[in-house]
């Protein structure tokens, strides 16, 4: 007897997928990605300057003498050297942000369209200028 | 040399499927002409040195985008590169992200099923009566999106992007970019459909803004900016359906 063939027997045949070689990462050490790397490990700066300020909190909780001591181990070369690499990332991370901003608004909402990406820029410097120069004023006692 | 050429040092990736396990490298020296691009070269190569050498190309103008390739660590289109930005040693690899097929060719499959998630295509809430005439749409209107409509599916973004190298699912910056130039197109009525593709995983809110896939873009595309302004779309989008009629956004 003779025997049944496939179901399947007269499908056209399917050619075996050609093996492939692993997609290659891309170049992290080209100097644009170097940036974006740097910029993604300003994370860990800030992680820890958020920690800094929640040993504040608790050192005001602890009462003046616990604030007094805290005070007193800000000014350890070891946080100073801290507080001036958290205030590199700082600038370096807002003026990337101030870069690539303007182009990530929306090109209309409703009848509404953004202002010039050049007045955009103008405006975010602007800004952070004026906070800038509001938070020294008050630091050094010129505000009350 | 008295023809006017200057030889330089090619260091290529080459895979065979059926010889090699992982790729390997191959140098070869190539008597360049002052205005040679990189795929001039790529071409001597194949012509005159080594006939096995596999590489995609076509139009040779910058618009067919089958020619893409990390030249020196960065994602190019070779037709448009010119030699003389490398100094004597000018690395051709295929480009990164995709797996490779052979030597510089890499395989599609993936990029094009991309592609075709975000619907790339004009969606009319109902059909349109043929006397009703053509959908007319001003300047203004094409303005909008007309930057997002010049990409060539050259997938430089694709290999320039370090979010699809850690998560190959990540729909990219060519295909989020092709789009949402449909959803800023004037005629077309799919941006809740597009978007709600875009609010699921491995979509939008994965791009970290690397910029990389701009930086590398030979059309000025700028899929970066398209991607940010897809995600307030989509947000947008999201917020305005629990005020309006239709479907609840999940």
């Amino acid at each position: 007897m003779a025997r049944m063939a496939h179901p399947q027997a007269m499908q056209p045949a399917r050619p075996p997928r050609t093996r492939t070689a692993r997609p290659k990462a891309p170049d992290y050490l080209r100097p644009r990605m170097l940036s974006y790397l740097l910029f993604d490990a300003t994370g860990i700066v800030y992680l820890l300057a958020g920690l800094v300020v929640l040993r504040a909190v608790f050192a005001l909780a602890s009462g003046p003498a616990a604030w007094q001591a805290f005070v007193a181990d800000l000014h350890h070369p070891g946080y100073v050297a801290f507080h001036l690499l958290t205030f590199v990332s700082a600038v370096f991370v807002g003026v990337r942000f101030f870069r690539l901003f303007p182009k990530a608004q929306p090109a209309r909402i409703g009848p509404l369209r953004p202002p010039p990406r050049p007045l955009i820029h103008a405006m975010l410097y602007a800004v952070w200028i004026a906070v800038t120069a509001f938070v020294v004023a008050a630091m050094v006692g010129v505000i009350p | 040399m008295a023809d006017g050429s200057k030889t330089k040092t090619f260091i290529v990736t080459r895979f065979d499927p059926d010889r090699h396990e992982a790729p390997t490298t191959e140098t070869y020296e190539v008597p360049v002409r002052e205005r040679w691009k990189v795929l001039d070269a790529l071409n001597y190569i194949k012509d005159e040195l080594d006939p096995t050498l596999s590489h995609r190309w076509s139009c040779r103008m910058a618009v067919c985008g089958s020619c893409g390739m990390n030249v020196n660590g960065e994602p190019k289109l070779t037709c448009k590169t010119s030699l003389a930005e490398y100094g004597d040693t000018v690395r051709v690899e295929p480009l990164a992200n995709f797996p490779v097929v052979r030597d510089l060719v890499v395989e599609l499959d993936g990029f094009m099923d991309k592609f075709r998630a975000v619907k790339p295509w004009i969606i009319k809430a109902k059909e349109r009566a043929v006397e009703e005439g053509p959908h007319r749409q001003s300047p203004e209107e094409l303005e909008v999106f007309r930057q997002f409509s010049m990409c060539i599916n050259c997938m430089l973004c694709y290999a320039a992007c370090p979010v699809v190298a850690n998560e190959p699912e990540f729909l990219g910056p060519a295909a989020i970019a092709l789009g949402h130039r449909y959803n800023e197109d004037s005629r077309d009525e799919g941006a809740r459909e597009r978007n709600r593709i875009f609010r699921g995983e491995g979509t939008i809110f994965s791009c970290s803004y690397a910029n990389e896939c701009s930086e590398v873009c030979p059309k000025h595309v700028d899929p970066a900016a398209a991607i940010n302004q897809a995600k307030f779309r989509a947000v947008l989008d999201w917020a305005a359906s629990f005020v309006t009629s239709g479907p609840r956004e999940e």
